[in-house]
């Protein structure tokens, strides 16, 4: 899918630029210790190491994200089966139908609400989780793997897997009806008021592990001396993780934030093959990227399929955009507003 | 909305020329012309693709293109399979980078995707051979036509209708089957009394599609569905009724719990396995189930206990009470082929072939000099309504093409699983399809 690519585009930029910076600096001291002029050499030097070492990213990145997304723009002002060059110009016309269709509107919505309470359940879990995890503990490994393996299944073979179990006459109703608990169970897991809660217990299952992980790599980079020094000033467990930990942990959470919108706005993969492209709707877990596969390439509209693409691009644009404007910009600012430039 | 609506009803209208129905159930005319002309001697590779993946339906096509080399020794053929729900986007691009990339030989469905890919010019124009013009039915024929010229060459076609299992229709208490949908009614409820209902394979769409399709069949005149098909707008009122007398039925509720989360090919779950399986009475289907439900039965043989009913017949329904609808699988020749691909066709369609193709694939060959190698008894029932239909229709998706028939299949999915309870929903589908673009 055209889709999947702007989360990296976000990310490779603000890196690349950190990289051209970190390059920059750490050639001037020699330059300047040879004593010669040091402007002229040091930036034909400066100026191919940033060639050669940017270069590769840049290549691919116009090649799989920037022409990609052009493209998208040029098919989805045509009304194109995929068949021959498109030639049928039909102006805004998609853009028009796509901003007006009620089902539109709803895998929009369905999207926010997935975004919403994935950071609402997902955080607060995967803090606690980390924080867990980081002590010496019995069994702690076990926990790990545990939160861990899903994150590393396929999306496919998960999907592929729940979406046996799930159904009424599925495993799951089958086996609470085996505990002799709830007499009969036959509870429609998939259908229209279980599931987004469905669908957002998935999601948890799947990527609390990535969460957990990234949060794990923030905590050990909070200094052992702190702690040291508030457990003599006699703070305990809990005021330092309220007061210590959290705090700086906080780039960490804003980026595991950041990630778990995107990855909410372009969500596919679990709802369609979980519940099927004809049920997504009628169940509430339809998302702007299975409304798109259903009316474009399903549907052989493939003119209307590159205008929700587009129409999804532009608004994970904007919400990364903005995420980074407002949220993001304390956390970066060292590497993207003045580096290279000294 | 600014977009030109004439377009639209011009394709749709070739695409009434091409794949539309409606043969009176008939004997071609014998339009005797073998295409060869040019030098038949160069050496020539071709390539063919399939979408079959299994063991006997690939081996078909490699005996198929040794039988072949050895007519002509000049002609090799590369035979490739392609997984099916690979293979209509994969023949896609292939044929968008045309010349070296595009299979020679490809396998085709017909109707409204062949249309595009005519109108796109990738297709080449065949002639079919005195034999194949003669021996397959012209309602096989006009699937792979457009404009009156043949694009495609019909190997199997499949009839569709209720296939079911004897041993529980006996169980249930049922004695023969049902002619009429109060019949069917009265049958399914007494099949869910059972606990073995009737099945349909929600989850993927086109099942539960299929029932509509067969209503309208029923309740539409042919000359309605002649209009329907060339104006893309389903402007009889037949259309409505058909959706109405669906609802009717499926508030009887005849299917199995939790239909639209049931898949209906490839898992024990789904609805052809849980007919192998002996856990649901029968769905209605086309002539590809016995092969489908064979492969899903715990031995992997063919169901013993299949059989096969028409679709009953609605009340002051307009349709033909024999009228069938079907599909047929047939393969094509792409634009930049050599000559030899017609001939190789031409080879495919002949009695001999065809027989052995409808034995790899447990399929209905649409040769009828062919029709002999059908043995067993559902598929042989099938053959038999087939050719007593007095016209046939084409499966109403693969008739429009992608565009409206998903909007059609999606707005039955939506009638028939509660969340519209409106069945002029399905009529408004298809009018407003082509407002997507």
């Amino acid at each position: 899918m055209s889709e999947t690519p702007q989360v990296t585009s976000a990310l490779a930029s603000s890196l690349d630029t950190t990289t051209v910076g970190g390059g920059a600096d750490a050639v001037s001291p020699p330059a300047a210790v040879a004593g010669r002029p040091p402007r002229a050499r040091a930036s034909r030097r400066e100026r191919l190491e940033i060639t050669l070492l940017s270069g590769p990213a840049i290549v691919v990145f116009v090649a799989f994200v920037i022409l990609p997304v052009i493209a998208a723009f040029y098919y989805g002002f045509y009304r194109w089966k995929g068949y021959g060059p498109p030639s049928d110009f039909i102006g805004l016309h998609n853009y028009r139908v796509i901003l007006t269709d009620p089902e539109f509107h709803r895998a929009v919505l369905h999207n926010v609400e997935i975004a919403g309470l994935s950071l609402l359940i997902q955080g607060p879990l995967a803090i606690l989780l980390a924080l867990l995890l980081n002590r010496e503990m019995r069994g702690r490994s076990i926990i790990r793997v545990l939160v861990f393996v899903p994150w590393v299944v396929s999306e496919v073979i998960a999907g592929t897997g729940l979406s046996l179990m799930l159904p009424v006459n599925g495993a799951i109703n089958a086996l609470l009806t085996n505990l002799h608990v709830f007499g009969h169970v036959e509870v429609q897991w998939l259908g229209p008021h279980l599931g987004l809660w469905t669908l957002m217990a998935i999601l948890t299952w799947k990527y609390l592990g990535f969460a957990v992980i990234l949060l794990m790599a923030g905590l050990q980079n909070i200094p052992e001396e702190l702690y040291e020094a508030a457990s003599i000033d006699g703070a305990s467990y809990w005021q330092m993780q309220r007061n210590i930990t959290l705090p700086l942990l906080g780039p960490t959470i804003r980026i595991w934030a950041f990630l778990s919108i995107i990855g909410a706005l372009q969500l596919f993969d679990l709802p369609w093959i979980v519940w099927g492209e004809f049920n997504l709707d009628r169940d509430g877990v339809s998302t702007m990227a299975t409304y798109m596969a259903h009316y474009g390439p399903r549907t052989g509209l493939y003119g209307y399929g590159n205008a929700v693409a587009v129409v999804l691009f532009v608004i994970s644009l904007i919400v990364a955009l903005l995420y980074q404007r407002f949220v993001l910009r304390r956390d970066i600012s060292g590497s993207v507003t003045d580096g290279g430039r000294r | 909305m600014s977009f030109n609506p004439t377009r639209a009803r011009r394709s749709a209208f070739a695409v009434a020329a091409a794949g539309l129905l409606l043969t009176t159930a008939a004997c071609g005319s014998s339009n005797d012309a073998s295409g060869s002309s040019g030098d038949a001697n160069a050496k020539v590779t071709m390539t063919l693709w399939t979408n079959s993946t299994t063991g006997p339906g690939v081996q078909f096509f490699k005996d198929a293109a040794t039988a072949f080399h050895t007519q002509h020794p000049n002609v090799t053929i590369k035979v490739q399979s392609v997984q099916n729900e690979d293979y209509d986007g994969k023949l896609q691009t292939a044929l968008q980078a045309g010349k070296g990339s595009a299979p020679d030989i490809m396998f085709q469905r017909g109707g409204g995707k062949m249309l595009a890919m005519v109108q796109a010019g990738q297709l080449g124009e065949l002639t079919l051979s005195g034999d194949a013009s003669s021996n397959i039915s012209t309602g096989a024929q006009s699937i792979f036509q457009a404009d009156g010229k043949t694009y495609g060459v019909p190997l199997s076609i499949t009839p569709e209708g209720i296939w079911y299992s004897t041993d529980l229709f006996k169980k249930a208490g049922l004695t023969g089957t049902p002619t009429t949908i109060a019949d069917l009614t009265s049958d399914a409820a007494k099949l869910q009394a059972a606990g073995t209902p009737l099945a349909v394979g929600g989850k993927d769409g086109w099942p539960a599609a299929h029932w509509y399709y067969m209503f309208a069949v029923r309740d539409c005149s042919q000359d309605a569905l002649n209009k329907a098909a060339s104006s893309a707008q389903f402007a009889d009122p037949c259309f409505l009724q058909a959706g109405k007398d669906l609802g009717t039925f499926v508030a009887t509720k005849p299917f199995e719990k939790d239909a639209f989360n049931t898949a209906a090919q490839g898992s024990a779950a789904s609805t052809a396995g849980l007919l192998a399986n002996h856990k649901v009475a029968g769905e209605l289907m086309g002539a590809w189930e016995p092969g489908v439900v064979g492969d899903l039965t715990p031995d992997k043989k063919p169901l013993a206990d299949l059989g096969y009913f028409p679709f009953p017949s609605t009340v002051d329904g307009k349709g033909d009470a024999t009228a069938m609808m079907e599909g047929a699988d047939g393969y094509s020749c792409s634009a930049w082929a050599p000559q030899q691909c017609n001939e190789f066709l031409n080879f495919l369609a002949t009695a001999d072939q065809e027989s052995k193709y409808a034995t790899a694939f447990s399929a209905i060959p649409a040769n009828k000099a062919a029709q002999g190698s059908v043995t067993d008894a559902a598929s042989k029932a099938a053959l038999e309504a087939a050719n007593n239909a007095k016209y046939s229709v084409l499966f109403l998706d693969t008739l429009f093409g992608s565009n409206i028939g998903n909007a059609l299949n999606t707005a039955v999915v939506n009638f028939m699983s509660g969340q519209s309870s409106d069945p002029q929903s399905i009529v408004d589908a298809v009018n407003n399809a082509s407002t997507k673009g």
